[in-house]
């Protein structure tokens, strides 16, 4: 009996090193292993890093020019009022599953979106206005609007609104989002949730579009693993065990680069930058002398160069530079000046009178409430701003809370001070932070002129006039001193050196895989 | 009666190793009362200009990754690490104490009622349940000390139950009854006493479980807040650096070690001198 078994044995091992061992996958760190990666009704970016490659998007943005480029559409058009999108689309597309795409398939995703059922996070809000989809012709399809609708090709270009194929979405309903299937340069072939993702080459993909160098995939497979905490990533990293590696902490990136066998490829995002919200509607914040003052307070340079060890930009204003609509006059505002900021406070009565090293006035002391998120540096961030402002007087309470718990602090306006950040091509991304009506209006402003100029900007589709609308909003926010902005999100990723010509889509989150060569 | 005052077989002070754990200690409190107030540097200042520096003059410990001086956050440290597991300890004591009293002195059903609570929450993962009451009671140092006390709380009352159950038999205890000293009396008179020194002993090992619990609660971010300069902060603060500044986390983490070392000599030292011969 025991020789058999070990006979059996010996021809287990005989017959796995048989196995062809053709290709080495390529190994993708991921930062969070999220809860739903459906990118049609969950939200976070992670999702988006591998299924961006496992769908096609009716168009593309270039991330050099920033202009819209065809994808499943070969062209569209825009009615004159702004509510009427034509898209005229590919007719030699399929699915990895054999589906065709066609203008029925557009229809049904768009459905499926906005469907109330299926409670999307992200992308049914995309969409904006949207009213209904229609088909016009078997590769014609109309997608119609209540209201003109900037945005709407920028949401359309991501993969939120990517298309999957209708056949698969029905076979699998409820656990479509384990069988996903799209059209794109990689098909989703096995996902085991909080453990991997893998993707496999479709070598049936002709339908790139022109921001794609490569017909078809460079890599056999992509195997996506979750490295949750920050440091494990660059050790997985520089132990072999993953090829590229994303959100390295800036520590380790400024290691890597200094080691010959990897690089670090520095995604910029835009969107809004990280910053402080301060609550307008809290004293001592209501008083628009000491929101100055903690501007002017505030050494920047030195957050960035600490914090970040150098590898983000300083933010000058709500928009990350490299945001379209940015406008680089937010620059000359509130250079670091602890004199200036002193002088403010004193004007707003607020002075040390007893000798202890915090200002009071009234014999209220001037200490502000800070909540931070665990994520992004912020506690950092938080204790840097907290020492920065102890040199002119002013006491910082922090705590670390929860997301759920800062959104509610920062809905009901019980903060004196909460950061946020969010990614975002589109400077549309502003109304969701400075109009009265927003949920994420943190700084509880109630400007019934930057309403306006915001809503009007959603409208608008002339680039020149939107342009100059958001470069209002950027110059009000920074008069009124609603944001103290810290840093431009920087996604930095550690690459090893056998990985090469990794580059990121407009977003700067999402990495354009087909294009990706590993020298084995 | 008390009849601990009979010779001890080692004196505490004649054990060398115990000697050396008890200064150890008395040193560390010592330093923590007196010391933070006399360092230059503040430690919570960070200096840009002077980021993961290693240790050296100006730094003797190094700074951390924001620039702050490792050698003060240590020492004010000190103040937090030690303050909070003492405040623990009484919460143990306070809530131990009359428990394991009662059912030792007692017994009968009060003893089998309040075992088995005690049983169930022996059986409950320890740092599992201080996080339940740090949940509930809020993030803080005075809720991780409420949390680490009465996670401590069940083994205390099972070990002062289990000395006043061997007390309780003796002689003297008998006679106390037979002359009609009621339960309470005796409890309190006769019997704490005669197990305090045990029980001094036990606390003293205790002290290094709950200083390594309550680190356990700060290294997560549930207990001081955001910046003080608390060992098992400074650890968990240090442990994105272990490459690039293993200094910030090292300090820290040796004085929590020795000090945790030191407390369970002294507690084994103690009880060694209490044993008769």
């Amino acid at each position: 009996m025991r020789y058999i078994l070990l006979v059996l044995v010996l021809l287990t091992f005989l017959l796995t090193s048989c196995a062809p061992q053709t290709h080495q996958p390529l190994v993708y760190g991921l930062t969070l292993a999220p809860s739903g990666i459906d990118p049609h009704v969950n939200a976070s970016s992670e999702l988006g890093i591998p299924l961006s490659s496992v769908y096609d998007t009716l168009v593309y943005q270039d991330p050099a020019t920033g202009e819209f480029v065809p994808g499943l559409a070969q062209r569209w058009d825009v009615s004159e009022d702004g509510l009427v999108y034509t898209f005229y689309l590919r007719d030699d597309v399929t699915f990895h599953d054999d589906t065709p795409f066609d203008a029925e398939a557009v229809r049904f995703n768009l459905e499926r979106i906005t469907d109330p059922a299926l409670a999307s996070q992200k992308a049914a809000f995309m969409l904006g206005p949207y009213a209904r989809t229609e088909v016009v012709g078997e590769y014609e399809v109309q997608i119609h609007l209540s209201e003109p609708f900037a945005p709407l090709l920028d949401a359309l270009s991501q993969v939120y609104l990517g298309m999957a194929s209708p056949t698969a979405v029905e076979e699998w309903g409820d656990e479509y989002q384990l069988h996903q299937v799209g059209s794109g340069p990689f098909v989703f072939a096995e996902y085991v949730p909080g453990d991997y993702l893998l993707l496999r080459r479709n070598p049936d993909y002709a339908w790139g579009p022109s921001i794609y160098q490569h017909d078809t995939a460079q890599v056999e497979e992509i195997r996506f693993e979750f490295f949750t905490d920050p440091a494990t990533r660059s050790p997985a990293l520089e132990t072999g065990e993953a090829h590229i590696m994303g959100e390295i902490p800036p520590q380790d990136a400024v290691r890597l680069t200094e080691d010959e066998g990897f690089y670090v490829e520095a995604a910029a995002i835009p969107g809004v930058s990280l910053m402080m919200f301060m609550n307008t509607t809290r004293a001592p914040l209501d008083d628009p002398l000491v929101r100055q003052a903690l501007l002017y307070g505030t050494n920047r340079a030195a957050i960035v160069s600490t914090a970040f060890r150098g590898t983000s930009p300083v933010a000058y204003g709500p928009l990350a530079a490299v945001t379209r609509g940015y406008d680089p006059a937010v620059e000359a505002y509130y250079p670091y000046d602890a004199t200036t900021a002193a002088a403010l406070l004193e004007q707003a009565g607020w002075v040390d009178a007893d000798n202890d090293g915090v200002r009071e006035r009234d014999g209220e002391p001037l200490t502000l409430e800070m909540y931070l998120m665990g994520w992004g540096y912020m506690p950092e961030v938080g204790q840097l701003l907290a020492s920065q402002w102890a040199e002119i007087g002013i006491a910082v309470q922090s705590e670390v809370v929860s997301y759920p718990e800062a959104l509610e602090i920062g809905a009901e306006g019980r903060h004196h001070l909460i950061p946020f950040n969010l990614s975002g091509s589109d400077p549309d991304i502003l109304r969701k932070f400075f109009h009265s009506q927003a949920s994420f209006n943190w700084a509880h402003i109630d400007d019934a002129e930057m309403d306006g100029w915001l809503e009007e900007a959603a409208r608008t589709s002339d680039e020149t006039r939107r342009d100059a609308l958001y470069r209002q909003v950027q110059l009000r926010v920074m008069d009124q001193a609603l944001v103290l902005p810290i840093r431009d999100y920087v996604n930095l990723n550690g690459v090893s050196g056998s990985v090469s010509d990794l580059r990121f889509d407009a977003q700067g989150w999402f990495p354009i895989l087909i294009d990706v060569t590993l020298e084995e | 009666m008390i009849e601990w005052t009979a010779r001890a077989r080692r004196p505490l002070l004649r054990q060398p190793v115990t000697a050396l754990a008890l200064a150890w200690l008395v040193l560390l409190v010592l330093e923590t009362l007196v010391l933070p107030p006399l360092l230059p540097t503040d430690p919570r200042f960070a200096d840009p200009a002077q980021v993961l520096l290693p240790p050296a003059a100006g730094h003797v410990l190094g700074t951390d990754a924001l620039g702050r001086d490792v050698l003060s956050r240590l020492v004010w440290g000190g103040r937090w690490t030690l303050g909070m597991a003492m405040a623990a300890l009484v919460v143990t004591f306070v809530l131990g104490l009359p428990v394991g009293l009662a059912a030792g002195s007692l017994g009968g059903r009060v003893d089998a009622l309040t075992m088995r609570v005690v049983d169930a929450l022996l059986a409950f993962p320890a740092l599992l349940l201080a996080m339940v009451v740090v949940a509930i009671l809020g993030t803080g140092l005075l809720p991780v000390a409420v949390a680490v006390g009465i996670t401590a709380a069940p083994a205390h009352a099972r070990m002062v139950r289990s000395v006043a159950l061997e007390i309780r038999s003796r002689p003297y205890i008998d006679a106390a009854r037979s002359v009609g000293c009621p339960p309470l009396r005796i409890a309190l008179r006769h019997i704490l006493p005669n197990a305090a020194p045990v029980l001094i002993a036990f606390a003293t090992t205790q002290l290094g479980w709950i200083l390594i619990n309550g680190a356990a609660l700060n290294f997560l971010g549930l207990g001081a807040p955001l910046g003080t300069p608390e060992w098992g902060a400074m650890l968990a603060e240090g442990r994105g650096y272990l490459r690039d500044g293993p200094w910030i986390s090292v300090f820290p983490g040796l004085a929590l070690t020795l000090t945790v070392l030191a407390a369970h000599l002294v507690g084994n030292g103690i009880e060694e001198a209490l044993k008769r011969d």
